[in-house]
């Protein structure tokens, strides 16, 4: 190659000549893309770019074009002829397919040029290959100059997160089945410590233990743990009650024998069958000395099998107790799960856990009703925070509230402690539940937050004029409400009290804002994302207080100034963004990155976290797979442009 | 072809040579030649094709020059190639054009030479290309064209003897290493990067073969080439 000084002291002739020889070598490669998508379509003067720009290299059979360790990438690959194999590097699979195998015609690596990254997978020649390789640079003014190629480049990127995404509903699957296959073995299945008795037990001793134990099936076995019988609810009928049995004769009497046994190790499908073909409903589960290790029922089995919505809701709403509720709880989740695996977005999923949370929390409220009587009080139960907002994810603390009307002022004390007894068993049931008690007591079993409706407004007011930090943090709270039971009237006043405020108060607004402004995305300015926020957590972002809540807290302060009444984030983007005259594509763009940082959230709450444990937010992105890296940078990226957005509006610095 | 012919034979000798072509052979007789102890990823070549009206270089014409680089770890450089066609001097028979389109014919040939910058020149079969640009780089400049020559047609039989191990023209060797089917018309240019392709796939051959540096590939070429004739 010539220097520019060579080519200066160049004669005419030969630069002519050169040109010539240039032009026709770039002949012979516009032949070649003429032939091939998306090259086929595109205008002359970018072939000419590509074809003036791009060398031709061999790569023999057996040998690496580019791989990870190559640092980033600087040509982007078209296969002349030959034919080259994609494998991912990593124990990650980011895509569909883990090994692919490109002919003449395609090209690569198309992210990681565009990204000027290094390359996710190794690219090796499985033949004698040619390959013209455009500098990354002359590859990104292509993109820039040619709307076809642009199109094709782009495509090919979201094709890259459509499949990322569907890989990351497959992981979903996959743990999905893992839990549920019916070929998973009975050891794992059904009650682990059966309620068993003696046979020569008495008949109403086993009879108070059933009930005792609310079990609607016994098992009888020997001292050696070897399984004699069963006794269920139905054999009350038939053998006790019609056969008039004395309650004092030995269980024995009454069960039935030779009850079906499965050893541990056998299926439940082979449980299943077992019911099916002798009728039976219940399965005992045995070592491999015969020993009772556990009980399967039929209901435990159907428990395997996707639970349904409506099952749920019928199974929330008929439930007589708390137990009942807890199973339902469990459900919730199962099917939540179930959801995530089939592919549900985050904001449907969160406003799905949100709708049987409500459910959930409505049967708890009205359960304790029994023992509390409010009739003819105005009063209404309130959830908070992202409760308030329909954004729960899987482990949410509980965030709640009352707010009740009183119009004798001197009765309200009495009244507050009233509530404040009836609000302590429904946290307490709550907790039950799943639901865990509120750390920083946002209850409504605490008297700060049992308040009657001119208590609340006042309340708001003085968090309003008096925009100290506590009352902004209290703002993100208290301003995300939302009624769940008792008289709805009562919080709409409250919301209408807090619009009429926040809209005549510019200066609290604008001091939201710079609170909100506190937390920036983390976005490195030389690696990708800043892991060391967090001081007791290296090498890992918060994705909620670094992430999501971004989003959150700058859609409360466009929702309180455009008057919007949703406490939905999603929901209040989108409002606001209509009355402020914001673009659909910009909105939508915002939105997405919002989806996303919610479902790595869900996913790593679920998928990381042990079944039944708290779920944190703390993700450590180097484990992320290459793409949701990226996709996770873009979304942070878009936290920031709305921070921007809202800096420029409130005239924060 | 009538004034091209005259040209070449007739007119035109060093002594009438114009003086910035004059001046510009002497240039280039005094640059240095290119380091050839390096390694193939450091060389220049230059992959060349001749068009001729026949294949003896003593009574036939050439007609045109093209060459490309494959430099760089043995990449196909579209920015550094070169295109010559003496036909375009063709046409005009005036007597005072004569003079005019011979002073045009050595200034191509030695705009040639500037842009080879003693590369060593890779092609197939060097005494028929080799034969024409000496022939005609002595009648016009009284330069001896004697660069140094990578033969592929002698070269391909020994470093690719599984393929074939004698001498074959040019289209079965790209139909053996899959190059497009023989038989279809190639211009200089096409040519050209017909020879290109194998000379990539022959570097990276010779590479594993221990012959890392140009000097080496070029003392190889030598020896195939007389090794086959003499024995």
């Amino acid at each position: 190659m010539n220097t520019q000084a060579e080519q200066a002291t160049m004669n005419p002739l030969e630069t002519s000549l050169r040109q010539e020889g240039r032009r026709r070598v770039a002949g012979n490669t516009l032949a070649f893309l003429k032939n091939h998508a998306p090259f086929d379509k595109m205008g002359a003067e970018a072939l000419q770019l590509f074809a003036d720009k791009a060398q031709l290299a061999f790569h023999p059979a057996g040998s690496e074009i580019v791989g990870p360790d190559a640092g980033n990438v600087r040509f982007f690959y078209l296969i002349e002829s030959g034919k080259v194999q994609a494998r991912q590097a990593g124990e990650v699979t980011v895509t569909e397919y883990s090994i692919l195998s490109l002919g003449a015609g395609e090209s690569f690596p198309i992210g990681a040029v565009t990204a000027g990254r290094p390359s996710t997978n190794t690219y090796t020649a499985v033949e004698d290959t040619f390959c013209y390789q455009l500098p990354a640079e002359d590859f990104l003014r292509l993109m820039a100059s040619s709307p076809e190629f642009n199109l094709f480049c782009t495509q090919y990127i979201a094709s890259l997160l459509d499949q990322s995404r569907r890989q990351l509903q497959l992981q979903f699957a996959q743990r999905a089945s893992e839990q549920q296959t019916l070929n998973s073995p009975l050891a794992g299945i059904g009650s682990r410590s059966p309620v068993s008795v003696a046979p020569e037990t008495p008949l109403r001793t086993a009879l108070e233990k059933m009930s005792q134990a609310g079990v609607g099936s016994l098992v009888i076995a020997g001292e050696d743990r070897q399984p004699v019988g069963v006794f269920t609810r139905s054999d009350l009928l038939d053998r006790v009650v019609l056969a008039d049995l004395p309650h004092d004769v030995p269980i024995s009497q009454a069960m039935s024998a030779n009850p079906f046994k499965l050893e541990e190790h056998a299926t439940a499908y082979d449980a299943m069958l077992a019911m099916a073909t002798h009728g039976i409903r219940h399965v005992l589960v045995t070592d491999a000395e015969g020993k009772l290790t556990g009980v399967v029922s039929e209901r435990d089995l159907f428990a395997l099998q996707r639970v349904g919505l409506r099952q749920i809701r019928q199974s929330i709403e008929g439930a007589h107790n708390v137990e009942a509720l807890q199973h339902a709880a469990a459900d919730v989740r199962q099917l939540a799960f179930n959801m995530l695996a089939q592919g549900v977005g985050a904001e449907q999923l969160t406003q799905f856990i949100s709708a049987l949370n409500d459910a959930l929390t409505r049967r708890v409220i009205q359960l304790n009703l029994d023992k509390h009587n409010f009739e003819g009080i105005d009063w209404a139960w309130l959830a908070f925070g992202s409760e308030g907002r329909d954004e729960q994810t899987f482990s949410t603390d509980q965030d709640n509230g009352i707010v009740f009307a009183c119009p004798d002022t001197a009765a309200v004390d009495a009244l507050r402690q009233r509530f404040l007894a009836y609000a302590l068993d429904v946290n307490k049931d709550l907790d039950r539940c799943g639901f865990p008690l509120c750390k920083g007591n946002i209850m409504a079993s605490n008297p700060q937050w049992c308040l009657t409706l001119d208590e609340w407004r006042d309340q708001f007011s003085n968090w309003i004029r008096v925009p100290q930090p506590e009352a902004l943090l209290n703002a993100t709270i208290f301003f995300d409400f939302r009624p769940l039971f008792g008289k709805i009237e009562l919080a709409e006043s409250m919301r209408r009290h807090l619009l009429a405020q926040t809209s005549s108060n510019p200066m609290f607004l604008r001091a939201m804002a710079h609170n909100a402004l506190d937390v920036e995305p983390p976005l490195g300015k030389i690696r990708d994302f800043l892991t060391d926020l967090e001081p007791d957590q290296p090498g890992k972002i918060d994705l909620k207080k670094y992430g999501s809540r971004i989003f959150v807290d700058v859609a409360r302060i466009y929702a309180l100034a455009t008057g919007v009444h949703n406490t939905n984030s999603v929901q209040r983007l989108r409002l606001a963004s209509k009355r402020l005259s914001i673009r659909d594509e910009e909105i939508n763009a915002v939105l997405e990155g919002l989806d996303f940082i919610q479902l790595l959230r869900l996913q790593h709450q679920y998928l990381e976290g042990e079944p039944g444990t708290q779920g944190d937010n703390l993700i450590n992105p180097d484990t992320l797979n290459e793409l949701d890296r990226r996709i996770l940078k873009e979304s942070f990226r878009q936290a920031r442009k709305l921070q921007t957005r809202l800096k420029l509006d409130y005239q924060v610095n | 072809m009538f004034s091209l012919k005259k040209l070449l034979f007739k007119a035109g000798s060093p002594e009438h040579l114009p003086d910035d072509v004059r001046s510009a052979i002497e240039a280039w007789r005094s640059s240095p030649a290119p380091e050839l102890d390096d390694a193939h990823f450091h060389v220049r070549y230059l992959v060349i094709d001749i068009v001729s009206t026949g294949l003896n270089p003593d009574s036939d014409e050439l007609l045109g020059i093209a060459a490309t680089a494959v430099s760089q770890g043995g990449m196909v450089q579209p920015e550094d190639a070169f295109y010559l066609d003496f036909a375009s001097l063709d046409g005009d028979s005036a007597v005072t054009m004569e003079t005019t389109a011979g002073h045009r014919l050595d200034r191509q040939l030695m705009a040639f030479l500037q842009f080879a910058a003693k590369a060593p020149l890779v092609t197939y079969h060097v005494p028929y290309v080799g034969g024409f640009l000496q022939r005609l780089y002595k009648e016009r400049l009284g330069v001896n064209f004697e660069p140094q020559w990578v033969d592929l047609a002698w070269l391909l039989p020994v470093m690719f003897e599984e393929k074939s191990h004698t001498l074959l023209p040019l289209d079965q060797w790209l139909e053996l290493f899959g190059l497009e089917a023989g038989g279809v018309r190639r211009d200089a240019m096409a040519n050209t990067l017909m020879l290109a392709r194998l000379f990539q796939m022959l570097l990276v051959r010779v590479t594993d073969k221990d012959i890392t540096t140009a000097a080496r590939l070029i003392d190889e070429s030598r020896a195939s080439s007389f090794l086959r004739r003499t024995h």
